[in-house]
């Protein structure tokens, strides 16, 4: 058997507690942590509610990088891997931070402030406005070589921009960078701050968002996302140590179809499942840790998938998501899921879809609702599919 | 593990579409630096208008990033030259930056926003959101530089977007290398896109410390696949990123060990002005009087930078000019990328 990626530890910072252990507890009672925004005016917002991590400091121009750091810090104080500080790579899905609206502002109008965007005066005073560009606030990258910086890290620093797939995708990386040999260890990850204005209005022009303000992934009712923010880290290690889950199955494709909407046939969904299951070596699973967003086509197009990759054995497994109780926290979403996975099968406890009440007969699929399921997990699959149809999917399975 | 060769290739830079003479230009060392409009009269290496059918659908630019549409032109190109190639289970992995977003958009936004001048967030939600074209989000999300491009040639296989400033794509390089070597796909593209003629993208570059740095744009790409399948271009031997984290005296020594087991004919070089010494200090202790540089051809180019230098490379050994090429290459992200190509003499 070649090498294989062990989970050490994981770590987060979400809207229902401040580390994994906290959050975990509040999701498998069933809490939801969507409520209206308070840290920014939102009337005439499409959608007004959020999963927001509340108490944060005032001021803080980068909260990507400050939910990352304390993630990892607490994946990483828990692992304490022994290995080199070359043979530790940090692979991380992110996307761009964004600028204080007072530097955005001060870039519009250096325009000129007229009714059209002025070039060569924006060029001309560039120079000037480059000292209130925070680039590291704004960069993807900014993340992962923090991290690097702060536990050490040596080898291979990946930033995985691939919007709601990158945090699947940047945990897919250090389990094949383990698998090649070209690290020992991997802090791996993703990271969400999008309770801000511009993501707000970006995906409400989108039409995306929720109107009425619930997330509830397969329910009759639902029709649209809802924005959440947070990180979740694990630590992956080619050394078993006292790990009791190993990542077996990594699956990746495109949809190729259309930049919002999923391929109605779930090609490309299906194809990442079943490169996961095929790596993994196995044809069933005991839970699905779903992407399940709560938009009216994605969950539809998912559960068809998922029916066809497990066929029968569906009936043996439980599907929830969870998004219902943290909403959708884009690059860092397919962290989260991972780690609802990893829970499922290090605790024997399946977390539950916060907010589903009246499933639809169209994703008809082994829910979990209410609280958490007690059970015996042997197996977790887990989806992250992508704006732009970039899918991702993961297997974890005891060690 | 399968050995990877290159079976096809394409490029759009300030030179235009192609990839062909692309070598011969940077041996002979010469400029396409013009001035740019977009960043106030800055020098820069940008890409020139291309003809309708070698560009974007005028109806599709609305949801592109400037590194998007580049990619997309690259994209296309390529399966033009090889249109046998299997683009459904082919992978494709690629350099990506930070996707600019038509400043013409924000400002329409935030200019709505204004109330007895003073920016309103109630405003913004509703006036902003009215005043701005409702696929700008769009243009904003840097997995959008890979996917348009899958979307319109119907590339199906695994993928990834890896964001850098500098080694980025050879970390795409790698990761396609791998892809294909693993049998995780027969035919994998890797490469980059990206622009740095964005005036917000500048903006960060100066802050940085950008002191002779002409800032360029372009888009490259090597479809790899396993070595039995059609005819090579060349042979991918090497695709290494050493984190400049490390120290870059030992990134340097590290590189220096990598190329002096290539033993290169020839090192394209592709360096910030800040590392550029440093480099040629490398190369030309490695392969003395044989460096050649991107800079005053492609500009900084950001994560299309290293995919243009090896093209250019690539061309070189098609030329028959060499038969053992080095890509070295020094970004604004500090990290140190090495790509190996031969040809098939060579190996």
């Amino acid at each position: 058997m070649g090498r294989e990626a062990f989970v050490r530890s994981v770590g987060a910072v979400s809207a229902l507690g401040w580390d994994w252990p906290g959050t975990a507890a509040a999701l498998a009672r069933g809490e939801s942590a969507i409520a209206r925004v308070e840290h920014f005016d939102v009337e005439g917002f499409p959608c007004q509610v959020a999963a927001a991590v509340r108490g944060w400091a005032e001021g803080s121009e980068d909260r990507r990088r400050e939910f990352a750091l304390r993630a990892a810090r607490e994946a990483w104080a828990q692992a304490r891997p022994g290995a080199s500080p070359e043979r530790i790579g940090v692979f991380i899905g992110a996307e761009s931070g964004r600028a204080s609206f007072s530097t955005v502002l001060a870039l519009a109008q250096a325009a000129g402030g007229g009714a059209r965007f002025d070039h060569v005066a924006f060029g001309e005073r560039a120079r000037e406005l480059a000292p209130r560009i925070d680039a590291a606030a704004v960069s993807p990258a900014a993340v992962a070589s923090m991290l690097a910086r702060e536990i050490g890290a040596r080898g291979p620093c990946e930033t995985l921009s691939l919007a709601c797939s990158s945090g699947a995708a940047a945990i897919a990386e250090g389990v094949r960078a383990i698998r090649r040999g070209e690290v020992d260890v991997a802090l791996c990850g993703g990271v969400g701050a999008d309770v801000d204005p511009l993501m707000l209005a970006g995906f409400g022009l989108l039409g995306a968002l929720s109107a009425r303000g619930v997330s509830c992934p397969f329910d009759a009712h639902r029709d649209g996302f809802v924005v959440g923010e947070g990180a979740a880290m694990v630590v992956l290690s080619a050394e078993r140590g006292d790990a009791v889950a190993r990542v077996a199955g990594v699956g990746r494709s495109l949809d190729a179809w259309h930049l919002t909407a999923p391929d109605p046939d779930g090609v490309g969904a299906a194809t990442a499942m079943r490169a996961a299951l095929r790596e993994a070596g196995i044809e069933a699973v005991d839970c699905v840790q779903a992407h399940g967003t709560s938009t009216q086509l994605n969950d539809e197009v998912e559960a068809q998938a998922l029916q066809r990759v497990l066929g029968t054995r569906l009936a043996e497994a439980h599907v929830s998501s969870v998004k219902g109780a943290l909403g959708h926290w884009i690059a860092g979403a397919g962290a989260l899921g991972f780690l609802c996975a990893v829970h499922a099968v290090e605790r024997d406890e399946v977390l539950p879809t916060a907010g589903l009440s009246h499933p639809d007969p169209r994703c008809e699929l082994p829910h979990v609702q209410g609280t958490a399921l007690r059970r015996r997990v042997g197996s977790a699959l887990v989806n992250a599919f992508a704006f732009g149809g970039a899918n991702t999917s993961l297997v974890v399975v005891r060690a | 593990m399968r050995p990877v060769v290159v079976i096809a290739a394409s490029a759009v830079s300030a030179l235009g579409l192609g990839w062909r003479g692309l070598g011969k230009a940077v041996r002979e060392g010469g400029t396409s630096v013009t001035p740019c409009s977009a960043l106030g009269g800055v020098l820069a290496a940008q890409v020139p208008a291309l003809p309708p059918a070698q560009d974007v659908e005028p109806r599709q630019l609305k949801l592109m990033s400037r590194g998007a549409r580049l990619s997309c032109v690259a994209a296309r190109s390529l399966f033009r030259e090889a249109p046998s190639l299997p683009q459904e289970e082919m992978g494709f992995f690629l350099g990506v930056g930070a996707s600019g977003g038509a400043v013409e958009e924000l400002e329409a936004m935030l200019d709505a926003s204004f109330s007895q001048e003073q920016f309103e967030l109630g405003r913004f939600g509703t006036a902003g959101l009215g005043a701005c074209n409702p696929l700008f989000a769009f243009q904003l999300m840097n997995n959008y530089t890979l996917c348009h491009a899958a979307i319109r040639e119907g590339l199906r296989g695994p993928n990834a977007a890896l964001f850098s400033r500098g080694a980025g794509t050879v970390l795409a390089l790698a990761e396609a290398h791998h892809a294909v070597a693993s049998g995780e796909c027969d035919v994998a593209l890797g490469g980059g896109a990206d622009s740095a003629l964005h005036p917000v993208t500048w903006a960060e570059l100066r802050r940085e410390g950008a002191e002779g740095m002409v800032p360029g744009e372009g888009a490259a790409l090597l479809a790899l696949a396993a070595a039995d399948h059609g005819q090579p271009l060349g042979f991918l031997q090497r695709c290494e990123v050493y984190p400049g984290r490390q120290g870059l005296a030992r990134a340097l020594e590290s590189t220096r060990r990598s190329l002096q087991t290539l033993r290169p004919e020839c090192v394209v070089l592709a360096a910030t002005p800040q590392r550029r010494e440093a480099a040629r200090e490398l190369a030309a202790s490695v392969c003395p009087g044989t460096t050649f540089e991107t800079a005053a051809l492609f500009g900084e180019a950001l994560a299309a930078s290293a995919s243009l230098a090896a093209v250019a490379a690539l061309d070189l050994l098609r030329d028959g000019e060499v038969r053992r090429a080095a890509v070295l290459v020094m970004g604004p992200d500090g990290d140190v990328g090495l790509v190996g190509l031969v040809n098939e003499v060579a190996s």
